[in-house]
């Protein structure tokens, strides 16, 4: 029993921090139409900058993390600006195409600017947790699960409630409608992209701590985040923090009671049984 | 013409030039695609730098000498990406197209499982340094030969000094990665554990490259067992080790195929990686002694001046390749692959690397010695005669560090 209790709480926990890595590509998907290859990339240049602010200017990972915020919203606009505006409202294909390019290329340059060693963000506390009963909490993780909700949530209440937000989510559902009352596009996709961006910063920032850093981690985590997208919807920040809990806590049972070679046949497992069940997602409104 | 055009034109003539440079008629040209980049590009380097770095050496001493002749040894040799089919291809143009005259090794066990099958198919022999499965030697293929110790006996020496340990550990837990290398490693180290009264608690197959190892960890408390033996990558063990510290796992002793030797891990990790046990079939002693870099012990000094990181045993395997190769061209007289094969074969040398001789199977057999990491340096704590430097054992709890 205690042992169940551990593997749920460490799904839990997981599943945080899935949702957090998530929320970004979520974002883009949805207002956009962008299914963008490269987050996992932008995820681990996210970790980078990190690594680079704890270990040469001794910030916190967790402090840090509004820096690389903003200097990763500040790469999200411009490569929006600069390149993916071109294809935007290009066929799913080519978008495709040009976000897989994107992540080959921030690969290879951050093989030849980081090389291929592995690096961690190991601040004194990367190894505490606390005790509750016999269940064990390590506090990185439960600091990151706390950043992905309070960070679903503004995000959540930034679409619903503020001026941008509305326009961000006007142009999602009619570009010409929102055109009409004078909602300037390029700018607005850019600034979603760079949210986007930014929240991938924010979530390579605390996968450095849990995790290693090399220039390799972000495809298999694009493939994570496009999964939990898919199972928790586009529409709402709060359904991938449903999706990232769900895969979460699936991978954590299989592991558990099936074997640790069927975590990602679990969750992907999942996913499929989602685009039949319920396409739009579990949050997602039914057509 | 504008100055970027000269430079454009500068650079292709260099590339041209380095490119044509094996053609010379003098040179023996041995073939290999290693990962430079992908997920393994950090253990792949190793490879390019201690072929780059033995064949140099060589050549400065005057190359190898066939018969009458003197020939130079020459390294063609590409990125495969970290991908399995890419090498084989890579490795079908280098003896189809390139005309490369012996093969060298990529990194890893499945990779040398399938590129062997060139090797094989065009009868020309690779000495390969980086794959160590059982797997690769039990096809009775002729043109494959290995200088890393078997896979599975890589836990040998480490279940012979659990047995000496004060208290023994009774229970232990087995956990490996689901591929070529670690499948082995788990096959052979079962009956070991077994025969040497050790009962398995746990054992445990696991995805290549999962990040997440908390339900695994777990687990391992739950079984409270005394070791954990892991057959992994080392991006795994460094999650490993991470998250069973933010669990609270200390088991009283733990070790792992890959990782601890290397300044790398050790560098990740910080004070992290004290207690964790490994196995190295290579230490840079001045016993080794060699034809062309002096002793083990001169050869790593030499490297870590030259590429800035400690040489450890991938790199040691590789350097040794070289010499294979060398040595047996010169014991042929010619350059024929299938007399090279049959000296490759026959070789008895002693090396910076050990004394490299092949079996039946063209695997070489070398005895792991038991390293610790113990207040981050590499400690070598137990060999073939006992016990080298006292182990830190048992493992202290996490916070008791």
């Amino acid at each position: 029993m205690d042992l169940l209790a551990q593997v749920f709480v460490n799904g839990i926990l997981l599943g945080g921090l899935y949702a957090i890595m998530a929320l970004g590509l979520a974002l883009v998907w949805g207002v956009l139409n962008i299914v963008n290859l490269a987050h996992g990339a932008f995820i681990m240049l996210g970790a980078y900058l990190s690594w680079y602010l704890f270990k040469y200017l001794g910030i916190d990972p967790f402090l840090g993390l509004p820096i690389t915020a903003i200097v990763m919203f500040g790469a999200g606009y411009a490569v929006q600006r600069g390149m993916l505006n071109l294809i935007v409202r290009a066929p799913m294909f080519n978008t495709l195409l040009v976000t897989f390019g994107l992540e080959v290329v921030l690969t290879y340059l951050a093989q030849l600017a980081f090389s291929a060693d592995f690096r961690t963000i190991n601040p004194s506390y990367a190894g505490s947790n606390i005790a509750i009963g016999p269940v064990v909490v390590p506090i990185v993780r439960l600091a990151a699960f706390g950043v992905a909700i309070v960070l679903a949530v503004i995000m959540w209440l930034f679409l619903l409630r503020t001026r941008l937000g509305r326009a961000i989510r006007a142009t999602a559902q009619n570009l010409v409608a929102a055109r009409l009352y004078g909602v300037e596009p390029r700018h607005l996709y850019a600034t979603t992209f760079g949210i986007g961006i930014g929240l991938a910063g924010v979530a390579g920032g605390l996968y450095g701590t849990v995790s290693q850093i090399n220039p390799y981690i972000g495809a298999t985590l694009t493939a994570k985040c496009f999964a939990i997208a898919i199972i928790g919807g586009l529409e709402n920040p709060l359904g991938v923090i449903v999706g990232g809990l769900v895969l979460g806590i699936i991978e954590s049972l299989a592991i558990l009671y099936i074997g640790a070679t069927f975590g990602d046949v679990a969750s992907f497992g999942v996913l499929v049984l989602v685009l039949i069940v319920r396409p739009s997602g579990l949050l997602g409104r039914t057509a | 013409m504008s100055i970027n055009t000269l430079r454009l034109a500068g650079a292709l003539f260099g590339a041209v030039a380095l490119y044509s440079a094996p053609a010379v008629a003098e040179d023996l040209v041995l073939g290999a695609s290693v990962q430079l980049t992908g997920p393994v590009a950090n253990t792949g380097r190793y490879y390019k730098d201690a072929y780059e770095f033995t064949i140099d050496k060589i050549n400065e001493a005057g190359g190898v000498k066939v018969g009458d002749k003197q020939y130079k040894l020459a390294l063609k040799l590409y990125d495969n990406q970290s991908d399995v089919n890419l090498s084989v291809r890579q490795y079908t143009q280098l003896i189809t197209q390139d005309k490369v005259n012996l093969l060298l090794g990529p990194f890893a066990s499945n990779f040398a499982l399938a590129d062997s099958a060139i090797s094989e198919k065009y009868q020309v022999p690779m000495v390969q340094g980086g794959g160590a499965s059982d797997q690769i030697f039990s096809r009775n293929f002729k043109y494959i030969f290995g200088t890393l110790a078997p896979a599975s006996n890589y836990f040998g020496s480490t279940i012979a000094m659990m047995k000496e340990l004060d208290p023994a550990p009774k229970s232990v837990a087995l956990l490996y990665a689901d591929d070529s290398f670690d499948v082995s490693v788990a096959k052979g180290t079962r009956p070991l554990l077994t025969d040497a009264g050790f009962t398995i608690a746990l054992d445990e197959r696991y995805t290549s490259n999962a990040s997440d190892f908390n339900s695994l960890l777990s687990q391992v408390k739950n079984a409270n067992v005394d070791a954990v033996l892991m057959a992994g990558h080392e991006t795994e063990i460094l999650n490993f080790v991470r998250q069973a510290k933010s669990l609270s796992v200390a088991p009283k002793l733990y070790s792992f195929t890959v990782g601890v030797p290397s300044e790398d891990f050790r560098k990740a990790l910080g004070k992290d990686a004290d207690y964790a046990y490994g196995m190295s079939a290579w230490l840079p002693s001045t016993d080794l002694k060699d034809r062309w870099f002096g002793d083990a012990a001169a050869f790593a000094e030499a490297y870590k001046a030259k590429y800035g990181y400690a040489p450890d045993y991938h790199a040691a395997s590789g350097a040794a390749d070289v010499e294979a190769l060398a040595k047996a061209v010169e014991a042929a007289g010619t350059i024929d692959p299938k007399a090279v094969r049959d000296a490759i074969a026959k070789l008895n040398f002693d090396s910076l690397y050990g004394t490299v001789a092949f079996g039946e199977n063209g695997q070489i057999n070398l005895a792991q010695t038991v390293v610790q990491i113990q207040d981050g340096n590499l400690a070598a704590v137990y060999g073939g005669k006992g016990f080298i430097e006292k182990p830190k054992y048992p493992m202290p709890t996490w916070d008791a560090r």
